[in-house]
């Protein structure tokens, strides 16, 4: 068997192709479980090129001991850990936006009808005026 | 009858709606042709045809496969080069 526990491959599909890992564990005649550079997972054998070199594994070993043997190739990988759920940011209730709105638009009509009126006042004048003339 | 530069086949006809209802004959620019691999000539799938404002405003995960040479090279090439930049 080529792709046995420990055999180090390529993976040459998808967004993790190009880069080294170990298979951990043979799930089946075409999937093997993957761990390495890569994320750790299910992959297809066909996705896989396997290279000559291997690693002392044990079935199902966890991301602990792959880290520590791809040190000794001079590998270093990635600590990945979960992140830890956040705070979910909580809507603020629009209803005592709405009542400063009412409050604010019950002042403003008062001045602007005070303008509006001073204007209607001055546009009349001059159509007054023009209507003298004529 | 449409106006003389627009008699020649070089903009693309589009039927469009307009606000109050009539369809009216619009000319649009044509799409660019299909992106194809740089090692086969084979067109490559995954990756939109839009004018360059279109593509503008994609993000990068859209416009190309997530995966090395994505974007450039069709699977079949890139896992061949792949596997060659690995064997020794």
């Amino acid at each position: 068997m080529v792709f046995e526990v420990g055999r180090i491959c390529i993976k040459t599909a998808g967004r993790d192709a190009g880069l080294k890992c170990v298979i951990v564990d043979v799930l089946d005649n075409n999937f093997v479980l993957i761990d390495g550079q890569t994320r750790r997972r299910k992959c297809n054998t066909n996705h896989l090129e396997a290279l000559s070199e291997t690693i002392k594994l044990k079935k199902n070993a966890p991301r602990k001991d792959v880290v520590a043997e791809f040190k000794k190739l001079k590998i270093e990988l990635k600590e990945t850990k979960p992140k830890k759920a956040g705070v979910k940011p909580v809507r603020l209730k629009k209803k005592k936006v709405a009542v400063v709105k009412e409050t604010t638009s019950a002042k403003t009509p008062e001045k602007k009808d005070s303008k509006l009126v001073e204007k209607k006042e001055v546009s009349k004048k001059p159509v007054k005026t023009t209507q003298k003339k004529k | 009858m449409p106006a003389g530069k627009h008699k020649s086949r070089s903009l693309r006809r589009v039927q469009t709606k307009i606000p109050s209802g009539k369809t009216v004959q619009r000319y649009e620019k044509r799409n660019p042709s299909k992106a194809k691999c740089g090692e086969c000539g084979a067109e490559l799938s995954g990756i939109p045809r839009g004018r360059p404002h279109e593509m503008q405003n994609m993000a990068k995960t859209k416009k190309r496969p997530e995966r090395p040479y994505g974007g450039y090279l069709c699977t079949q090439c890139a896992r061949k080069k792949i596997i060659a930049e690995h064997r020794v």
